[in-house]
């Protein structure tokens, strides 16, 4: 048994470190996408209350600021942390080292020039008219060419496994490997290759949106609470024979939830009809994914406050089922009549994408990093600073855009109010979601220094070794509570 | 069992291995929770959604999809097949545009305005506006010889058509011709054609101007 535990927690050792530099590389550049990123959204924020911020300098106008701060933080920092969590739980879990990571490093220079050539082309004008998408077209190449090799290696890892079994955060790493391929492929050949005509074009842009957030951010994000839920609180998944059902069920709807962004739209009324058919069908794998994760928590919740991965991950499942009830509440027509198009659609897509997916990312680095560089965490100052900045900035940005999406939507409603009015009403709204994301902006600095501490091979003095204790094997007894 | 999870935040320590979380879902995956009495709700419940899901949304996309119609943009758009309004009730004068275009136009042109010296026109024709029971007799029985129209003089011949077009015929295609072509006069019924074709049934050979200038004084 000893020797057995020994064994593991050696193959273990060679999967990390050969996982080490991919993954710091992916994870350093994402942690400078979001702090650029943040920046030039708190900055896109406060143009929002304060108009004559920036005004003067065509670089910074609102309309080139906000595309270059979305971009720069969901292909910058989305994409490079889903990267390096990615590779590493794959590898990982499929007990196999990670081959040949020059090739990764290549991958993440290309990445990471297509993003900047793409964030700078925005910032420069060159952006085009659909959302998610206005890089300019040809850095659609570099990013595809940099995430077949990524897609490649994630793939790859998983067919060389030397497990017999697959877990769950397996076919959602797996799943989302191909999903996002298809989703920017289709999106990229039917706006600017071959365009769409008319009210095609606007579909299919929502049709991407929706897809890359429900099929590449969501997943990445479940497959971290459905890896670290067991891993740390030593116990399994409950309800685990119905997490399939909701798997495929998830995928499913989702691909066609996608119309429900358009009720309200002048596009055929079938295909946000389909769309909020497709969103109500999450119903089910909302209920499942709630058995799994909150019937696994029931009971441990006392033992979340010792694990700083841990609270990152119940942060992550609170995101996802706020976002998934709020994308459920849009796609009621009523609902929709008086929310569609305010503050509140871009409060689910925020929650999916910072409540749920990068608190994952977060949970899940704090959990990777000692062991890919055998150091500890520096600061624990830093580190609370950091989950303390995100607890209030979800809670407070939840507030706020909640409410100001409310009252814009009952403004906008009313004929009898102008447009200028429901401008300046929710100027304090504003004001208080530039402070939110100030607060944010704070927690990501802290989090920066401590990865900078950890992960820097020059400045590792003062940085204690971490002891890492060989895991205990999961037991099924575990799941009834008795030892 | 359950480890003590104080990691002062300097290092987390895992409490499973990976290669034992998958072993056990593996097994779990399986294996529902064994239940020591009477059944599990779960599932059934969750059936009962599955259900619900596929039932209630099926009703509701044959409500609001409108026919998958891809021109319609809002959902309280008329809901009704398009056969189903019932079928609009034509004009005599609409019918018998069709008559009028392949028998009359080949002599008296699409517009009506017929051709110079050769064959009167119908468009503003102080004849085609007279009293009917003249035009009627033109159309069964044709027209020879010398006739005034709008102060021009025609010599020509117009073929009978009464063996070739029914009384219906007859009356949709002059009242296209009274009611179109700039023309404003009352539309003829087939119940006149019939009464018409009954007296003429005695009359041999074309009908002349002066003849028929005697009738419907």
């Amino acid at each position: 048994m000893n020797s057995n535990v020994t064994n593991a927690r050696a193959e273990q050792a060679e999967i990390d470190a050969s996982a080490k530099w991919p993954v710091l590389v992916f994870l350093g550049s994402a942690l400078l996408w979001l702090l650029l990123g943040g920046a030039l959204q708190l900055a896109a924020a406060i143009q929002l209350h304060t108009p004559s911020f920036l005004a003067d300098c065509a670089w910074f106008t609102h309309g080139r600021l906000a595309p270059a701060a979305q971009n720069a933080l969901v292909y910058g920092w989305g994409m490079n942390a889903a990267f390096a969590f990615g590779l590493w739980l794959m590898a990982r879990l499929s007990a196999t080292t990670l081959r040949h990571g020059g090739w990764l490093f290549v991958a993440a220079k290309f990445w990471n020039l297509g993003v900047t050539l793409g964030v700078g082309g925005i910032l420069a004008g060159y952006s085009t008219s659909f959302e998610l998408l206005e890089m300019p077209r040809f850095v659609t190449l570099i990013l595809l060419v940099a995430y077949a090799i990524i897609g490649v290696w994630v793939v790859t890892t998983f067919s060389i496994r030397n497990t017999e079994n697959v877990y769950a955060s397996q076919w959602y790493l797996f799943g989302a490997a191909f999903w996002f391929p298809w989703l920017y492929t289709i999106a990229q050949v039917m706006l600017f290759r071959a365009p769409v005509r008319g009210v095609l074009q606007p579909v299919v842009n929502a049709w991407y949106v929706h897809g890359l957030y429900g099929l590449w951010f969501a997943p990445v994000a479940l497959a971290a609470i459905y890896y670290f839920l067991p891993k740390l609180l030593g116990k399994p998944i409950s309800n685990y024979y119905l997490a399939p059902l909701g798997f495929w069920w998830l995928v499913a709807s989702t691909a066609i939830a996608g119309g429900s962004r358009l009720i309200g739209a002048p596009v055929p009324v079938w295909i946000p009809t389909l769309g909020i058919v497709g969103s109500m069908m999450l119903v089910l794998p909302l209920v499942i994914l709630s058995l799994n994760f909150l019937g696994t928590l029931s009971g441990r919740y006392g033992s979340v406050g010792g694990s700083l991965t841990l609270r990152f991950i119940v942060l992550s499942i609170a995101g996802f089922l706020l976002s998934s009830v709020l994308g459920l509440a849009l796609s009621l027509r009523s609902f929709a009549a008086v929310a569609q198009f305010t503050l509140l659609t871009g409060l689910r897509d925020w929650l999916l994408f910072y409540g749920c997916f990068s608190t994952a990312m977060f949970g899940a680095a704090y959990f990777f990093l000692p062991r890919l560089t055998g150091k500890e965490w520096r600061s624990t100052a830093l580190v609370q600073a950091h989950f303390g900045a995100t607890v209030l900035g979800l809670v407070l940005m939840t507030i706020g855009l909640a409410a100001a999406g409310w009252q814009q939507g009952h403004l906008l409603n009313d004929p009898a109010v102008k447009f200028a009015e429901i401008t300046r009403a929710l100027a304090g709204w504003h004001t208080f979601n530039s402070v939110v994301l100030g607060v944010l902006l704070v927690g990501h600095v802290a989090f920066l220094i401590n990865f900078v501490w950890i992960a820097c091979p020059f400045n590792s003095q003062g940085t204690p070794v971490a002891q890492i204790n060989p895991p205990p094997a999961l037991s099924l007894a575990a799941k009834e509570g008795h030892a | 069992m359950s480890p003590k999870l104080d990691n002062n935040f300097k290092v987390e320590q895992s409490a499973a291995s990976d290669d034992s979380i998958q072993q056990v879902h593996a097994r779990l995956q399986s294996q529902k929770p064994e239940k020591k009495d009477g059944y599990s709700l779960t599932p059934l419940v969750l059936l009962g959604v599955m259900c619900s899901a596929v039932f209630f949304g099926s009703i509701y996309m044959a409500h609001n999809a409108v026919r998958f119609d891809p021109l319609v943009v809002n959902e309280h758009a008329k809901r009704e097949k398009p056969g189903a309004a019932g079928a609009v009730a034509l004009t005599r004068a609409q019918l018998g545009k069709k008559i009028f275009l392949s028998t009359c136009a080949t002599c008296h042109q699409a517009n009506g305005l017929g051709v110079p010296g050769q064959y009167p026109p119908l468009a503003g024709s102080e004849w085609a506006q007279g009293p009917e029971e003249r035009v009627i007799r033109i159309v069964l029985q044709g027209l020879n010889g010398p006739i005034t129209v709008n102060g021009t003089d025609f010599n020509n011949v117009m073929a009978p058509l009464g063996a070739v077009l029914k009384d219906e015929q007859i009356a949709n295609v002059l009242s296209y011709v009274r009611a179109e072509l700039g023309n404003k006069a009352p539309e003829v019924q087939p119940e006149t054609v019939a009464k018409v074709r009954a007296e003429v049934a005695d009359h041999a050979g074309y009908w002349t101007a002066p003849d028929l200038l005697k009738i419907g004084q």
